[in-house]
């Protein structure tokens, strides 16, 4: 997709999710009852080893939810752990994090981020799409025939809360119609 | 005489949105910025009696573009346009003398609106 997508595309592609993410940090800043700066989102394609080994970080805790409509795929959620301990001393859970908790703060962040980039990839771009829920996603329990994406995205933005930060990466993957959907919507838009 | 206005956005997209939503007939020369320091420099050039202004820029950010303009009593009308919707944001923005405070995806009709209100049309 490297080849597929032009300096326009990328810069327009970029700019709907840095106005996506600005709405995601803004449910977050609601959520943890402060302000969040973000960084400008950075997009690159990935080939399949890149993807491979973005899930192989034993330091990451990854969510799954997979998307239908003008564009089917599905989006990965990943966030560090370190990341999640400081949302999570923010919302004033008990600490040490115990299982539940644990899947219950990664669930409601990666619905608040990958939500906000998928509604805006529906919205800006009119294309119909519904969200399943997230589930929490092992990689060492995948089935290797899951793995066969047409196109990969990554999409990676940084947020800051006071004084902790932490990295966030929503993954979107795409099925290869979708891919030909999405050029022709960002097209429209670059017109 | 052409007014001269200046936006400043590091996204080309969303510069063409901004451009695309002036009225025809708005009589102005267009400058275009990609970050924060561009802005200044057509400010200090006279290119900017109105610049439209993203927050989150390469460079030097939108904050640091106001807070130079606040601190140097530029005259400047700087109308926000950010994907940066928090209310601190917004208060800050405010604090810092910005005249209006926009939220992307930019509509049309509310830039034209704001234009109203502020007599440059």
């Amino acid at each position: 997709m490297n080849n597929v997508l032009n300096e326009d595309q990328r810069d327009a592609l970029q700019e709907l999710m840095n106005i996506s993410m600005g709405r995601a940090a803004n449910a977050l800043a609601r959520l943890i009852g402060t302000k969040v700066s973000l960084s400008i989102p950075r997009i690159v394609a990935v080939t399949p080893e890149e993807f491979n080994q973005i899930l192989t970080n034993k330091q990451s805790c990854y969510t799954r939810q997979s998307f239908l409509g003008g564009v089917k795929g599905e989006v990965l959620t990943i966030l560090s752990e370190q990341g999640c301990c400081s949302i999570a001393e923010l919302m004033e859970f008990e600490l040490p994090l115990n299982e539940d908790s644990h899947n219950e703060l990664l669930l409601e962040l990666a619905n608040i981020l990958a939500g906000a980039c998928l509604t805006g990839f529906s919205e800006q771009l009119d294309l119909n799409t519904k969200l399943s829920m997230p589930t929490v996603f092992v990689p060492e329990k995948r089935l290797q025939t899951q793995a066969n994406w047409a196109s990969t995205l990554l999409m990676e933005v940084e947020f800051k809360v006071e004084a902790s930060h932490f990295d966030s990466r929503v993954v979107i993957c795409l099925e290869s119609l979708s891919v030909d959907t999405l050029l022709t919507s960002l097209g429209a838009l670059l017109e | 005489m052409k007014i001269p206005v200046t936006v400043a956005d590091d996204s080309k997209m969303s510069r063409n949105v901004v451009k695309r939503a002036f009225p025809e007939d708005w009589n102005i020369v267009i400058t275009e910025a990609c970050n924060g320091k561009e802005a200044l420099v057509a400010v200090a050039e006279g290119k900017a009696d109105v610049l439209f202004l993203d927050l989150t820029m390469p460079e030097l950010d939108g904050f640091g573009v106001l807070q130079q303009l606040h601190d140097q009593h530029v005259k400047t009308i700087v109308i926000v346009i950010s994907a940066d919707i928090q209310p601190e944001a917004k208060r800050l923005v405010d604090s810092l003398g910005a005249f209006r405070f926009l939220q992307k995806p930019l509509q049309p009709n509310e830039l034209r609106e704001t234009l109203h209100e502020l007599g440059l049309l």
